[in-house]
């Protein structure tokens, strides 16, 4: 009962005038820059935080959250219609492109933006119950058991985002070093200023997102000369009945799937499609036929995609930690708009987490009807040449980095980490950890110096609490085991070198 | 030597140290007083370490050649320099005009009619930011 009276709670601040536009331009914005190459929804949240200084709390935040998860149904028309996923949806390609090439791309589109519908009114369902309830056991954290946490967050997302654990710790530590430059809270000192005035505050966030995500990507663009041909070929939407039938149990599994790993630290979008698309392929009532374009495998991935992208706020605003690199850029949004994340939140500022709940479900609706019926419009996006694109994307950059502090050294800054990120990009090293590493870089610092000040020194501390010594537990099972999977690949590759004059697989893992 | 994966390791060394070296200019305290210096010291450690662990592995697996094209990124960062200077020194529409006619060297194709368009189009982009959203822009 009490679950219904606060979404209705929610549905009062969501459904005002003024919140409705923030969370359609939200939802337009996020499903455009899906759609579009060299913007992801990281670089596009970073960009629009600058213009959210002038807008009311409830309204900004509803609309970024609006582009991170309508990011998520642009992106999947772009992998069903061209085979080209841009941010996250790898899984779509698959499916979903063989049902292109088979003539039914109207019906993939259906079955994507339906199933996306599904998952993210279930994980809405999850999150407005499981979230109040997480909040209840965030106050049992400590200073070191926050410490361990931040830790089993960087390990997880280091090993799921770029899949080696050793590149993305370096990339966290980074970050976190990265983190460090500016005035130190507890002291008051300047730490690697260089006694420039303009990195007295650090270095900004959006300086870092757009340089390591915006113009690194464009680069990366502009080396591969990709050219894009747009999808022409006629649409037709409707599906039959006995198509409509074997949409929905797939796509409830892919929600149930989505919602739980979506809540897991590391977790989010990309690995709950493919748990999803697995799931189905073994448990579906037609999986002989996932692979060469059943409805089934477009239906699960999308419903995961959507519900992971929901329930991934779960940690954010329950505990306080974000757990990856884009809801590290909320955190950092909800921090410029003066609002802690953590257990205190929703019952200080019930109205905005109740209204952003809420608003996921208006700009759900709002997101079917811009992705099934509309999609065909948007598909004319397509047609825009990259040359076009790339200078109006960089000036955004500019215009969005200058507007922080209305200063020109955010440029040159924002344009210094573009060539960060391009190396980074051409070493084969993840920049989305370092954006976790250095967003959690202060708070880590803060919890692991007040954690030694209550343990009088000892690391012992660490340990011997409940929380923290199993997280720390299970960093180290974890360390251990990928260090026993590095092991036997080299031994494999010892004992297949030895006949072969060549080893035909790579084994590193990157 | 062109081996990526030996290059990130030591890449990411040279900010270890750089940072790690650096945190011994500043008190670094005790455990139970931690000073300014004591976090980024453990931390800039911690990533030299990890980055000498890649310099080992690299050793291990394949090399992967490091590919590296000078020509786009010093295009791109000097358009966003252009940018900066123009912006500074006179106005943002010159800024404007010279991001777009300098960055789309990069592109495949040059075309100084669209190039014309798009930096009016962007202009008008631009008032509208300046007059509807209130954002600051040195515009004119």
């Amino acid at each position: 009962m009490e679950l219904i009276h606060n979404l209705a709670f929610g549905f009062e601040h969501a459904l005002t005038m003024q919140n409705l536009m923030f969370c359609a331009i939200g939802c337009v914005v996020g499903t455009l820059v899906g759609l579009l190459p060299g913007l992801g929804p990281l670089a596009t949240i970073s960009l629009l935080l600058p213009l959210t200084f002038s807008i009311p709390t409830t309204g900004a935040l509803i609309m970024l959250a609006g582009i991170y998860y309508g990011a998520q149904y642009g992106d999947s028309v772009s992998a069903i219609t061209m085979k080209i996923p841009h941010a996250s949806s790898i899984v779509a390609c698959i499916d979903g492109y063989q049902m292109t090439l088979n003539g039914k791309c109207g019906l993939a589109l259906f079955t994507a933006g339906v199933s996306s519908f599904i998952g993210g009114t279930v994980a809405i369902v999850v999150l407005a119950g499981l979230a109040p309830a997480l909040g209840q056991v965030a106050l049992l954290f400590g200073p070191a058991d926050y410490t361990a946490l931040m830790l089993f967050g960087f390990v997880c997302v280091s090993f799921v985002t770029t899949g080696s654990l050793l590149d993305g710790l370096a990339m966290c530590m980074v970050g976190v070093l990265l983190g460090q430059i500016g005035t130190d809270v507890n002291s008051g000192m300047q730490r690697y200023t260089f006694n420039l005035p303009f990195l007295i505050d650090g270095i900004g966030l959006v300086s870092i997102a757009l340089g390591c995500f915006g113009i690194a990507e464009i680069t990366k663009n502009l080396d591969a000369h990709e050219e894009r041909t747009p999808f022409q070929g006629k649409i037709h939407l409707m599906p039959t009945w006995p198509e409509f039938k074997r949409i929905i149990p797939s796509a409830l599994r892919g929600s149930v799937v989505g919602s739980f790993l979506g809540i897991l630290p590391g977790g989010g979008p990309s690995i709950a499609q493919f748990a999803a698309y697995a799931i189905d392929k073994k448990f579906s009532k037609h999986r002989d036929e996932i692979g060469k374009g059943a409805i089934e495998g477009v239906a699960g991935q999308a419903a995961a995609d959507e519900a992971a992208a929901r329930t991934s706020f779960i940690p954010l605003m329950s505990i306080g930690i974000p757990e990856n690199a884009v809801m590290a850029l909320m955190m950092g949004a909800f921090i410029i708009k003066g609002i802690q994340p953590g257990p205190n939140m929703i019952a200080g500022h019930p109205e905005l987490f109740w209204g952003l709940v809420a608003s996921m479900w208006v700009g759900n609706c709002f997101l079917l009807v811009l992705n099934v019926p509309l999609v065909r419009y948007w598909l004319s996006v397509f047609k825009i040449p990259y040359v076009v694109l790339f200078p109006t994307i960089l000036f955004f950059c500019c215009v969005g980095t200058y507007s922080v502090n209305n200063s020109v050294e955010d440029v040159y800054i924002t344009a210094a980490f573009g060539f960060m990120g391009y190396m980074f990009l051409r070493l084969g090293l993840e920049p989305a950890p370092l954006m976790l590493g250095f967003i959690l870089g202060p708070m880590l610092e803060e919890n692991f110096r007040r954690a030694l000040l209550l343990s009088r020194g000892s690391f012992t501390t660490f340990v011997t609490r409940p929380i923290s010594g199993t997280l720390l537990g299970l960093i180290a099972l974890f360390v251990l085991w990928q260090f026993i999977v590095f092991m036997r690949e080299q031994r494999k590759r010892q004992d297949a070198a030895a006949p072969a004059v060549q080893s035909p697989v790579p084994a590193g893992q990157d | 030597m062109n081996n990526r994966n030996l290059l990130k390791g030591i890449f990411l060394a040279a900010i270890g140290l750089a940072f790690g070296l650096g945190a011994l200019r500043y008190p670094v305290g005790s455990l139970q007083r931690a000073g300014p210096g004591l976090f980024p010291l453990i931390v800039g450690s911690f990533l030299f370490l990890l980055a000498v662990a890649m310099i080992v592995r690299s050793r291990f697996t394949d090399r992967v050649p490091l590919q590296f094209n000078t020509k786009n990124i010093a295009i791109i960062l000097g358009s966003l320099a252009g940018f900066a200077i123009f912006s500074e020194l006179l106005n943002m529409i010159a800024g404007t005009i010279f991001l777009v006619f300098f960055s789309t060297l990069a592109g495949t194709k040059y075309s100084l009619v669209r190039n014309a368009i798009v930096t009016a189009v962007l202009i008008a982009i631009g008032l509208v930011f300046q007059k509807g959203l209130g954002l600051q822009l040195p515009l004119y």
